[in-house]
């Protein structure tokens, strides 16, 4: 029988999704971009759902930034800081306020910028929101014990993540792979700077002069409010924020020789683990290496491809295999990984992974698999385009890389210019023995 | 020919009731049921196929079973095609079909843009409704499930493991008393005939509810129905469900393992669900105490944030396992629920104290209930933090849906209604009349197991040494409070097990 309902929760419409999807459409919504005179820009992004706003302050500071020895996961721990409050509005007034506001409310560090993010309801707090998220910007204020205290919740972020062999795998393979560069290390850190964070208050104070500043962070608001009235509070709220004018300088990851391995025992009982790594190339929505290597992941290790039908599905060796080729500001890893159900077929595995490697080299692939790979990524980013939170959480990732929303239909340009050709030269390029990183991972025996 | 002609008219019924835009209520038991959301113009479709049968469904002894024969549909091919054509088709559409379970119901999940909605429906109609049950399709579901039991759970995700240590304990002997999962013993004896068996017992008309929400066509709604109009007409009668476990002061289960973090969970059967009227109430107190991943929760403020022991500390007044989202989660609907303290890995010198700490702020709201200010600041949050819930096609269309299983015409709308009539002593009765302190189940993962034990049956005092030398003083006079907390553990109420026992065979290791 058929049950049908009026649009009772009409105040949560969606957004206008295009109707028709076209590579220079994949974002489709108008947005404008104003700097202040301190350095800080605005990407403002007002959109026609009602009563949903999504403020996302983008700090340009992520593992990236953690040059110095002993400082790895520094800048995830400011993110906790920043939840400090300051003099004004201290931590309580602080929490009392998102409370009040029913905010989400959160941030999170990547490899290249830490986000905070704040949704919520209701056009007519936008005032309140930009006022106490530009004094605790402007004026964070922590002390040394506030720093002591909040360094043991890193300690604890570690534990919530101890018994994943994934972590592990993956801080084994930055560490192995990367000589000079600080994306040598996770974001979390290393334990041993973990555990020293409560002695580092100089340095956060340091840390926060040279990031925490308008000419190194973005605000990207989007949804249920007027532009003009956002930028009036911006000025009003973010102007006597000073700039830093600091320049980093991240370290130059020489080029890699030789191939490397390291294998890691995981004391108890576990599926193994296998990462192929090699040196790529970083984010560019104008050079076409990155779009064709993002390409190549997909033709290769997708859900849909040969490899993955054969491993997966078919000889049943793994659970899961999968490339992340993620997207960053400097040259970082390309990534090609696989849980394997026996141990005794890692060697084999590994074996397919670099023959497919070596086939895409040789065969160009074929139109038709490029035209399905270029089509599910203009699906897949429509989707994650369909809602307010959909779009700030999604752009916060590419205005990082270039400050400007614009990259992305860039970007999905460049992908339909791809060619078979283009795939396999670079291929050529970067998918070479001297530039590879082997990492594997396998358990003890049930305890 | 009679199918045919019931088709026809199903189809007739169906135009004219969306025509009319009627809502109408379900009469016959084994007949097929819709939840539909129409939004003119939307290019997007969500499904939500939704099944009443879950894991408590699991015949004894074939534990896992119900998983893994929705699993099989979820992942596996279908007659027409295998899983490589599935995938292969679905990959252009950046397509899927996702499969969330629960103890006595499991939903289907997909989001198509309207230019695929056709192609997609044709697949995912034959993957639900003609599945291939492919012998290699078993295999690796099956190896991947009991992969999974034996291997990643107790080994690999220890926050996970402790929710599900306290699922058994607080059902013991009851059809809630498995993982959905089975156990490594089920499973390793389940076979394609026992899938097969229950996609026949179950997979029927009358446990089915269609949701579709977005811009489909008018006359979709009645093609679905046609289609699954085809199964067989019958239904399975709700379970009759004895009382769940109610601990007998504190209850205690230790899985040991070698570990640098403890894991906790704990926490009581509690009789309401959403359908109750005090249910919002509660949910206030819920909030207050706990609120998911939200700085608003008081076990956070006092835990993490005063000192910093671990990375967060939630509550929750039903069955809630996941580690993001929001709370409630969507489609999860039992008649029988729990409230659970979830307490995320600390280091294991301040798991005794920690343990005390809970318990203590458990009693104390339990006795003290909810002050006025909190009582109006927690109210004010959910009143506008629940407006953020449904921003998803698929998220609208399950709210609905759940809408529908407690009896409400929009339960995110009565929660606008229900919470400003509200009062602190309302609250303060829900947790009275709900809550205790002296009665709970306590799951901990942590190294050395007996050593907690001996802690525990002796009150040890479990003073605490900080990062900080320099600690409020507030908060140090709270401590000396905290380690001496007495808890009326018993030996005989506590067991501790190999984690590496768990979950291989029914209930809690011997």
């Amino acid at each position: 029988m058929l049950r049908c309902t009026a649009l009772a929760l009409s105040v949560f419409l969606l957004l206008a999704v295009p109707t028709k999807l076209q590579s220079s459409s994949v974002f489709p919504y108008n947005y404008k971009i104003e700097v202040l005179e301190n350095g800080l820009k605005i990407v403002s992004i007002p959109l026609n759902n009602p009563n949903i706003i999504s403020y996302y302050t983008i700090v340009r500071s992520g593992s990236r930034n953690e040059i110095e020895p002993g400082k790895s996961g520094f800048a995830h721990f400011f993110e906790h800081m920043m939840f400090k409050g300051t003099k004004q509005v201290p931590r309580p007034a602080y929490d009392e306020f998102l409370t009040e506001l029913g905010a989400g409310t959160n941030g999170f560090t990547t490899d290249d910028f830490t986000c905070y993010f704040v949704v919520f309801a209701g056009r007519n707090n936008l005032e309140k929101v930009v006022r106490t998220e530009a004094d605790r910007f402007i004026n964070l204020y922590y002390d040394e014990e506030m720093i002591k205290t909040e360094a043991p919740v890193i300690e604890g972020e570690y534990y919530s993540s101890v018994s994943n062999p994934d972590r592990r795998l993956s801080e084994l393979l930055r560490d192995t792979a990367y000589e000079k560069h600080s994306y040598k290390h996770t974001t979390l850190g290393y334990l041993k700077d973990i555990q020293d964070m409560p002695n580092q208050f100089e340095y956060s104070q340091l840390y926060k002069k040279r990031f925490y500043a308008p000419d190194n962070s973005i605000l990207l608001v989007v949804g249920d409010f007027d532009h003009s009235r956002l930028m009036s509070l911006v000025k009003k709220y973010y102007s006597g924020w000073e700039k830093s004018n600091y320049i980093l300088q991240t370290p130059v990851e020489p080029p890699q020789t030789k191939p490397k391995r390291a294998h890691y025992a995981w004391p108890t009982q576990t599926l193994a683990r296998l990462a192929i790594a090699f040196h790529g190339p970083a984010y560019s929505d104008e050079v076409g290496d990155k779009a064709s290597l993002n390409l190549l992941a997909a033709t290769s290790f997708s859900p849909s491809s040969p490899l993955f039908q054969r491993l997966v599905n078919e000889e049943q060796k793994c659970q899961s295999l999968g490339a992340g080729f993620n997207d960053t500001r400097d040259p970082s890893l390309l990534v090609l990984n696989a849980v394997v159900k026996k141990d005794d077929d890692l060697p084999d595995v590994e074996a397919e992974i670099l023959k497919e490697l070596e086939r895409i080299k040789n065969e160009p692939v074929s139109a038709d698999i490029l035209a399905d790979i270029k089509s599910n990524m203009k699906y897949s980013m429509a989707d994650a385009l369909g809602t307010t939170d959909g779009v700030a959480g999604t752009l916060a990732f590419y205005i990082n890389l270039t400050a400007d929303p614009g990259t992305l239909n860039k970007l999905f340009d460049l992908y339909e210019k791809v060619t078979p050709k283009d795939i396999q030269e670079t291929a050529k390029k970067y998918f070479v023995s001297a530039n590879s990183t082997v990492v594997t991972l396998t358990g003890g025996k049930a305890k | 020919m009679r199918g045919i002609q019931k088709m026809i008219l199903l189809g007739l019924v169906s135009i004219g009731l969306l025509i009319m835009g009627v809502s109408c209520r379900k009469e016959n038991p084994n007949a097929l049921t819709s939840e539909l959301l129409p939004i003119d113009g939307n290019p997007l479709t969500s499904f939500r196929i939704l099944l009443k049968i879950g894991s408590a469904n699991d015949p004894t002894g074939k534990e896992g079973l119900c998983q893994l024969t929705w699993s099989m549909l979820a992942s596996g091919g279908s007659k027409a095609l295998t899983i490589k054509e599935i995938t292969k088709q679905f990959y252009p559409m950046a397509a899927s079909l996702s499969l969330s379970m629960d103890k006595e119901m499991a939903v289907f999940m997909g989001t198509i843009h309207k230019d695929n909605l056709e192609k997609y429906y044709g697949v995912l109609k034959d993957m639900l409704l003609n599945p291939g049950f492919r012998e290699d399709d078993f295999n690796r579901i099956k190896t991947n499930q009991l992969n999974f039991l034996e291997k990643t759970l107790v080994n690999n995700m220890d926050e996970q493991f402790g929710k599900e240590m306290l699922n058994l304990m607080l059902h013991e002997g009851h059809p809630y008393g498995h993982y959905e999962a089975g156990t490594a013993d089920s499973v390793k004896n389940l076979t394609l005939d026992d899938v097969k068996s229950f996609y026949k017992e179950y997979f029927v008309q009358g446990n089915i509810i269609v949701g579709l929400a977005g811009g489909y066509p008018p006359d979709f709604p009645a093609k679905i129905m046609a289609d699954f109009g085809k199964l067989p007409a019958s239904f399975t009668p709700r379970l009759s469900l004895p009382k769940p476990h109610i601990p007998l002061g504190l209850e205690v289960v230790i899985a040991d393992k070698q570990t640098p973090a403890t894991a906790i969970s704990m926490g009581f059967p509690v009789s309401l669900t959403k359908a109750d009227k005090d249910f919002f109430a509660l949910w206030i107190a819920g909030s207050h105490f706990g609120e998911h991943r939200q700085h608003v929760s008081l076990l956070f403020q006092k835990i993490r944030e005063e000192r910093g022991q671990n990375y967060g500390d939630y509550a929750y007044i039903e069955h809630f396992v996941q580690g993001r989202d929001k709370f409630p989660a969507l489609n999860r609907d039992r008649p029988q629920q729990y409230f659970s303290i979830w307490i995320r890995p600390l280091a294991n010198s301040n798991r005794h104290f920690v343990i005390r700490q809970a318990l203590l702020e458990l009693k104390k709201l339990v006795e003290e209930g909810i002050s006025e200010e909190r009582f109006r600041l927690v109210r004010t949050y959910l009143l506008n933090y629940t407006k953020l819930y449904a921003q998803t096609l698929s998220e609208r269309l399950g709210w609905q849906m759940d809408s529908r299983y407690y009896g409400y015409q929009d339960f995110l709308a009565d929660v606008q209604n229900a919470l400003p009539k509200l009062t602190r002593e309302d609250v303060n009765r829900a947790i009275k009349k709900y809550l205790n302190f002296e009665n709970v189940c306590i799951a901990v993962i942590t190294q050395d197991a007996e050593s907690l034990k001996s802690d525990l049956v002796a009150n040890t005092p479990s003073p605490v040494k900080y990062a900080n030398p320099n600690m409020p003083k507030a908060v140090l006079d709270e401590d000396t409070v905290i380690q001496v907390f007495p808890l009326d553990v018993k030996a005989e109420k506590v067991r501790t097990a190999p984690a590496a026992e768990f979950f291989q065979k029914g209930g809690i290791p011997r």
